[in-house]
């Protein structure tokens, strides 16, 4: 038996799969990123250069904060799995183009060490770091907040801090119980398009945001059930409570931040459901409670308590939907909370 | 390789890589001087050797018979003579084996039963014959063919299955099987008629990935009305057997049952054709056919192999490597059984051997889970894979063992898809090592 290459001693033998995806975490979670690109350059173009310095400083303080924490506790570095950047950008796009730097920092620092990291790290956490980390930005300084502050183009604004001039949200006028369209509400096509639109950076164009849920769902990154059943949810139930007046469904769909949430903090898998029933169950009830608190309140953060809500469900959700076990009658009996290390 | 939203499909599409050996014809394997017959090449008791060394043995003679009624007889595949009974290695651990040295003159022992007589044979004969054939699931089950064909009392069989899925990547030998060798499976078919009187439904699946295996089975079949041809949709793993009878008929097998539980039989094509091949040449099973392929061999090709013919015999047939190997499988790279040593010999449940380079056998880094879902959208039997591995190494295996660890079939998909490399099945397979472990004691 001749052979040109010999083998012996060479051969591996660990056990079955033998190949693996080429797949891994960290480019994942790069995709996440890339498909926040578009939102970006639109934001860029309406808000200004200063928009590339938010998701920088974003970036940079949440990776630095997750690689201080980790050093200081002795864990292992996770830096390179790229979810603290994700997380980063999330919180750079995720604010009005006044808000000062520390609140960006501020926004990075507790969406990483205290929701995430000391929510038990990545995969574990049950609440959405972004998200947390915005409404504790809300909750603590909405008076440095210039929330709705109309856009001045990519060289007319740059940081303008608290000077900035500021009016009152769509929201305002299309909440607290509104059944119709105000006057003072941009038409749907600038909505779609982010025409003269105020508000947080990243979520002004649903356009650019479409484009990166469409790349999301074509590279496979995110279930589609979960955005589209989102924002459906709630732009039905918005038609529900006003007759089916289609532009006060649509101004609905296209207002706030219900479009970036729904595609890239929604879609968190850690803070999100793992079961696939429950996923559904997670998207129409944060579509639901969006809705709720729409009509119920004049508050623009609606979608950030929604989706917190449904977080702190989820283990609970997912325990209750486990899926039936091929050749079993029911679902499997067991309780359990993965995010919980009594398990 | 297709496409899909994601989301949950219980299964998985790992490149195929059949393209190969999918158009080459079978082609007769060179049998070596020494030819090695590990006497456990079957589930079941090992069968036990009716040989002594110094034994002159003829082809098709036999040399150790079943060792008990869930086993089987083993025959040689070449005339020579006994020269030793060792242990040897073999796919899937140490086995003892007669080892035999071919004298080239082939030399036919009688047939098992008297040829061209299949077709007046009444049940109890062809579930002699097949016994006495030594078949088993050609498929890599290896499980006795005689046991399966004859289900416990009380359990009717209304529906055949006949597996040309052939999901795993790499293999090609069933397909080659069905494409050259149509007209053989369905006469298999139609001798298990007489076994099951009560048979509505004949459903052979393939996967879609195979279009000429399907035409040629429908134009085998075309005047048997009974037999359905089913085209799969190409997804590892189809032809795992409980998957494959959800697939055609519906039905779910019940936790632990056998697929008679819901009135299914469940054949490889290799394996229907083999028990025809018994029935009306008299054949025991001492050939089958292996696909050989994977990036470092030279010329991939199907081979028509003697059992017991040791791998690097059929490496050397291909040509020989190209590049170091990292690893050799018998079998596909999901569930084959990897071999460090080429005198490995084939046995009847070997469908492939698949070579990797070490590249392709690499396993990234672990990472932390990220919660993506992946193993759970994967599973095929709807388990949630990083659960149950969670369980394990948190040292909880009563939760395991709720969260369905013993229902787990071990495809491998959920590793395979798992962007943080966690060794998933790893820890499912010690899991259940664990629960049988504590039920025992």
């Amino acid at each position: 038996m001749a052979q040109a290459v010999d083998v012996k001693g060479k051969l591996r033998v660990g056990p079955s799969p033998h190949i693996r995806t080429a797949r891994t975490s960290s480019w994942v979670m790069s995709q996440v990123m890339i498909a926040m690109i578009p939102p970006t350059i639109a934001a860029t173009y309406f808000f200004g250069w200063w928009v590339l310095v938010m998701v920088a400083i974003g970036i940079v303080t949440a990776v630095a904060s997750e690689y201080i924490y980790q050093k200081l506790t002795y864990k292992p570095i996770t830096i390179h799995d790229n979810t603290a950047a994700v997380t980063g950008m999330l919180i750079g796009l995720s604010l009005p183009v006044t808000a000062p730097i520390w609140m960006i920092m501020f926004g990075s620092i507790f969406a990483i060490i205290i929701v995430k990291q000391m929510g038990g790290g990545v995969g574990k956490n049950y609440f959405n770091p972004a998200v947390a980390g915005r409404v504790a930005i809300k909750a603590f300084f909405t008076p440095w907040l210039a929330n709705w502050v109309l856009p001045g183009g990519f060289f007319g604004s740059g940081y303008r801090g608290v000077d900035a001039v500021s009016t009152a949200t769509p929201l305002e006028y299309l909440g607290d119980g509104a059944q119709t369209v105000a006057a003072e509400v941009p038409g749907l096509w600038d909505l779609f398009m982010g025409f003269n639109l105020g508000g947080n950076v990243g979520e002004t164009s649903k356009l650019a945001i479409l484009i990166g849920m469409l790349y999301l769902i074509f590279r496979r990154i995110i279930n589609p059930k979960i955005p589209i059943l989102y924002i459906l949810t709630t732009t039905v139930v918005m038609g529900l409570w006003a007759n089916f007046n289609f532009d006060f469904m649509m101004a609905h769909a296209l207002t706030g931040t219900l479009f970036f949430a729904a595609t890239y903090m929604a879609t968190d898998y850690s803070s999100g459901s793992l079961t696939p029933e429950g996923k559904t169950v997670f998207a129409i009830g944060a579509g639901l409670l969006t809705a709720f608190f729409r009509i119920a309140f004049n508050y623009p953060g609606g979608v950030g308590f929604a989706i917190l809500i449904m977080n702190a469900l989820a283990p609970s959700i997912d325990s209750k939907l486990m899926p039936r076990i091929y050749g079993h009658k029911k679902r499997p009996a067991v309780k359990f909370n993965r995010q919980s290390e009594n398990n | 390789m297709s496409f899909s939203f994601k989301g949950k499909h219980g299964g998985s599409h790992p490149d195929d890589n059949k393209s190969r050996t999918s158009k080459l014809p079978i082609e007769d394997a060179t049998v070596p001087k020494i030819m090695v017959f590990p006497v456990s090449m079957h589930i079941g008791a090992p069968a036990k050797p009716v040989v002594e060394i110094g034994d002159k043995v003829k082809a098709g003679q036999l040399i150790a018979e079943a060792g008990g009624f869930v086993s089987a007889n083993i025959y040689s595949s070449v005339s020579g003579e006994v020269i030793a009974m060792e242990k040897r290695p073999t796919v899937g651990g140490e086995s003892d084996a007669i080892i035999i040295k071919n004298d080239y003159s082939y030399t036919m022992a009688d047939p098992i039963v008297e040829p061209g007589n299949a077709a007046g044979m009444s049940k109890d004969e062809i579930l002699d014959t097949v016994r006495k054939a030594g078949i088993v699931g050609m498929g890599g089950a290896t499980f006795p063919t005689s046991v399966k064909l004859s289900p416990p009392p009380g359990m009717t069989v209304d529906t055949l299955v006949i597996n040309g899925a052939e999901c795993e990547p790499y293999s090609t030998s069933d397909h080659r099987v069905m494409v050259e060798h149509p007209d053989e499976i369905i006469k298999g078919i139609n001798l298990s008629r007489k076994l099951f009187p009560l048979l509505k439904h004949i459903y052979i699946g393939i996967e879609d990935n195979k279009p000429d295996a399907i035409k040629a089975l429908e134009e085998a079949s075309a005047e048997f009305k009974d037999i359905t041809v089913r085209p799969l949709k190409a997804m590892y793993p189809r032809g795992s057997e409980k998957n494959l009878i959800k697939s055609v008929t519906g039905r779910e097998v019940p936790p632990g049952g056998l697929p008679a539980a819901v009135r299914c039989v469940v054949l490889n094509t290799s394996t229907i054709r083999s028990c025809y091949r018994a029935c009306e040449l008299g054949e025991p099973l001492i050939e089958r056919v292996v696909s050989v392929s994977g990036t470092p061999i030279k010329n991939p090709k199907n081979l028509r192999v003697k059992i017991g013919t040791p791998m690097d015999s059929l490496i050397d047939d291909c040509g020989g490597f190209s590049e170091v190997p990292g690893k050799v499988l018998g079998g596909g790279p999901m569930m084959g059984k990897p071999v460090s040593d080429l005198g490995v010999p084939i046995i009847k449940g070997t469908t492939a051997i698949t070579v990797l380079t070490p590249e392709e056998a690499h396993i990234g880094e672990e990472q932390n889970c990220i919660m993506c879902a992946e193993c759970v959208n994967v599973c095929p039997v709807s388990l949630q894979p990083i659960l149950i591995s969670e369980a394990f190494e948190r040292g909880n295996i009563e939760k395991a063992k709720e969260l369905g660890a013993m229902d787990c079939i071990e495809c491998g998909n959920c590793s395979f898809i798992c962007p943080s490399k966690i060794p998933l099945l790893d820890n499912i397979r010690a899991a259940k090592a664990a629960i049988k472990q504590k039920e025992e004691a």
